[in-house]
């Protein structure tokens, strides 16, 4: 399977290239790499489903507001999201339904899904954007 | 990227990257250095960032980096940028997520050699009793009453609650609360994420260190702040938690629309902004100023709970142990100051992302024991090497907003730390040098020294520069990492 994402170098925060056939695509493996960063994933079992809805000015803005959503529930929930279903996406809407189980400690702290030189690109594979977090 | 030609040199720790070298430059970029921390400095993002920074609208004189420079997001860690209050902006990516990150130096009537056979078990008793870890939860669960309180009242608010002494708010940058803090500014979101989050350590690089003074470079400055050799000291690094990640994360969102609606360009959106006088900045910097109180706040709880295990634990052995606050200090954070610009004095917004305040002697903002000899300018180093005490001098003022560093600054990635070595090994390198570290083994393998540039070179600098000079070095003992 090609991978939907890898780290690139960054001194001091995360910085995470992701891929996607479609936009649904690239918002969902923009998620799963994130979660991926915070816990081990490979024997998750979901047990719980949250419904996301969220807005935003352009593509950019949606998709830091999206991970930034899921940033908020793992906190406030204590749970990791491991399988998300893009069910509604245009330039400044999206809803989703997410699936994750309860966590007693992550292995990192994300404080945030950043802008810093966001851009949502498009070629004739599919999509990628380079996404920086602050950890 | 940029190129070191492409910079001029103006002295022997001073950098600049004049206004011309990109068009949308309204200032020009200085960098405290020396060649090889500069050198270090242009293998990545960072100047550019600081290029950046210098085009927001308002900024005044120059934009600033602290030689303790790396790259970051939006502006670099280590810099410094000031807006008119009348025509420049607020940026919340300029001050960043962990909304007063700060660092705060107790010191105690201990002697080191005292406590260092017992060192293990101390360290122990800190790990088990303080909370740390992502995401956890403290022994504190703020009620909505509680948290309007801490959210304007910050330190004030834990020593009025019996966390702390009376003493502990006057030796607190802002006593511990910015006035400008309206609670009706902070989200419901950033409110559930503070909850239970008060008197907690965080992550990341949050640690709690307990500390020997090693080296005296100004004994009468040392005295005055009741610093000696062999001396015990406690450090507590931690800033304002979930809480303060909502509020950032509010309004870098909720301002990308503003920036349109007032037709400012930015070269990255990170760095989103709104008029300092406009209904947006000034909410924006209510907020901040809550979340600032309540970081404040959090560290005021963590001395009350660290005092309260060190006390237990050395009970029989010394009775009398006291740990006093010798001050604390923010490092991201946006204050309202009053600066010279050209001949005027002007009022700005001083956005500090990763540097301090460093206040000169006879500033009224001081404490009054602290004002004959400026403030305590505090930089912690790596869990393995040395931290330092500066005082602020007056020349900062002109030089750099009175501005100082914040730490040692990374040189290697998180990722990069990790996979150089393990959590294991780091403990048992340090504890060869008779240094104790707990934490997370990934948490320690990530704070390795080795991921940190050399603190002494960095302190060099800004002490050459005159934006602060050394009083004392510190070297630690026991280190936990949140």
């Amino acid at each position: 399977m090609i991978p939907t994402y890898h780290e690139l170098e960054h001194r001091a925060d995360m910085s995470l290239r992701v891929f996607g056939d479609d936009l649904r695509a690239l918002f969902a493996n923009a998620a799963r790499a994130m979660f991926e960063q915070l816990a081990d994933l490979s024997m998750a079992n979901p047990s719980t489903r949250r419904d996301i809805d969220v807005g935003g000015i352009d593509l950019e803005s949606l998709l830091v507001n999206w991970l930034n959503e899921l940033l908020y529930l793992h906190e406030v929930q204590r749970e990791v999201y491991s399988r998300f279903v893009v069910t509604e996406l245009t330039i400044r809407h999206m809803r989703a339904a997410v699936y994750g189980q309860p966590v007693t400690q992550a292995h990192l702290l994300i404080k945030a899904a950043t802008f810093h030189g966001l851009h949502i690109e498009k070629d004739c594979q599919g999509y990628g954007t380079t996404i920086v977090f602050d950890v | 990227m940029v190129s070191k030609h492409e910079l001029t040199r103006i002295d022997e720790w001073l950098w600049e990257v004049p206004m011309g070298f990109r068009a949308d430059m309204r200032v020009p970029a200085r960098v405290y250095a020396d060649e090889a921390i500069l050198d270090a400095a242009l293998l990545d993002r960072s100047v550019e960032q600081l290029i950046n920074t210098a085009c927001l609208p308002g900024v005044v004189r120059f934009v600033l980096a602290m030689p303790d420079i790396h790259q970051g997001y939006g502006p670099p860690i280590g810099g410094v940028a000031a807006m008119s209050t009348t025509d420049g902006v607020i940026s919340p990516g300029a001050v960043g997520y962990d909304i007063n990150c700060g660092v705060r130096l107790l010191r105690s009537n201990l002697e080191a050699s005292q406590i260092r056979p017992r060192l293990g078990e101390i360290m122990d008793v800190l790990n088990n009793g303080l909370p740390s870890g992502v995401g956890r939860g403290g022994d504190v669960r703020l009620s909505e009453k509680d948290m309007d309180r801490v959210l304007e009242l910050g330190a004030q608010w834990a020593v009025a609650m019996g966390y702390g002494e009376p003493e502990d708010v006057d030796k607190t940058e802002e006593r511990g609360a910015m006035p400008m803090a309206s609670a009706g500014a902070v989200s419901s979101r950033a409110r559930k994420r503070g909850t239970d989050q008060l008197g907690t350590l965080g992550a990341g690089n949050h640690f709690v260190e307990i500390g020997e003074v090693s080296e005296l470079y100004d004994e009468r400055a040392a005295e005055s702040l009741g610093l000696y050799p062999g001396q015990v000291v406690v450090w507590i690094h931690s800033g304002s938690r979930g809480l303060g990640h909502q509020v950032c994360t509010d309004y870098v969102q909720s301002l990308q629309a503003s920036v349109y609606r007032y037709g400012i360009h930015l070269p990255d959106r990170e760095l989103v902004c709104a008029p300092v006088d406009s209904p947006e900045g000034k909410s924006y910097m209510a907020a901040m100023a809550c979340a600032a109180n309540y970081a404040w706040a959090n560290r005021q709880l963590l001395t009350h709970r660290v005092r309260e295990l060190l006390r237990q634990v050395l009970a029989a052995q010394f009775p009398h142990a006291a740990f006093s606050l010798v001050y604390d200090i923010a490092h991201n954070i946006a204050k309202l100051e009053e600066h010279q610009v050209g001949k005027n004095r002007v009022r700005v917004v001083v956005h500090r992302k990763g540097a301090t305040r460093s206040l000169g002697p006879g500033d009224a903002r001081l404490p009054a024991s602290y004002r004959q000899i400026g403030q305590p300018v505090l930089v912690p180093g790596d869990m393995g090497t040395g931290s330092y005490l500066l005082l602020g001098t007056n020349e900062a003022a002109e030089r750099s907003f009175s501005s100082s560093c914040h730490g040692a600054g990374r040189v290697m990635s998180r990722s990069a730390a990790t996979r150089a070595r393990r959590g294991q090994e780091v403990q048992r390198t340090l504890a060869e040098k008779g240094i104790e570290i707990r934490g997370p083994w990934k948490g320690l393998a990530e704070e390795a020294p080795e991921a940190y540039k050399d603190i002494d070179r960095v302190v060099d600098v800004v002490h050459k520069a005159g934006l602060a000079r050394k009083v004392c070095r510190l070297v630690p003992l026991g280190v936990l990492k949140g």
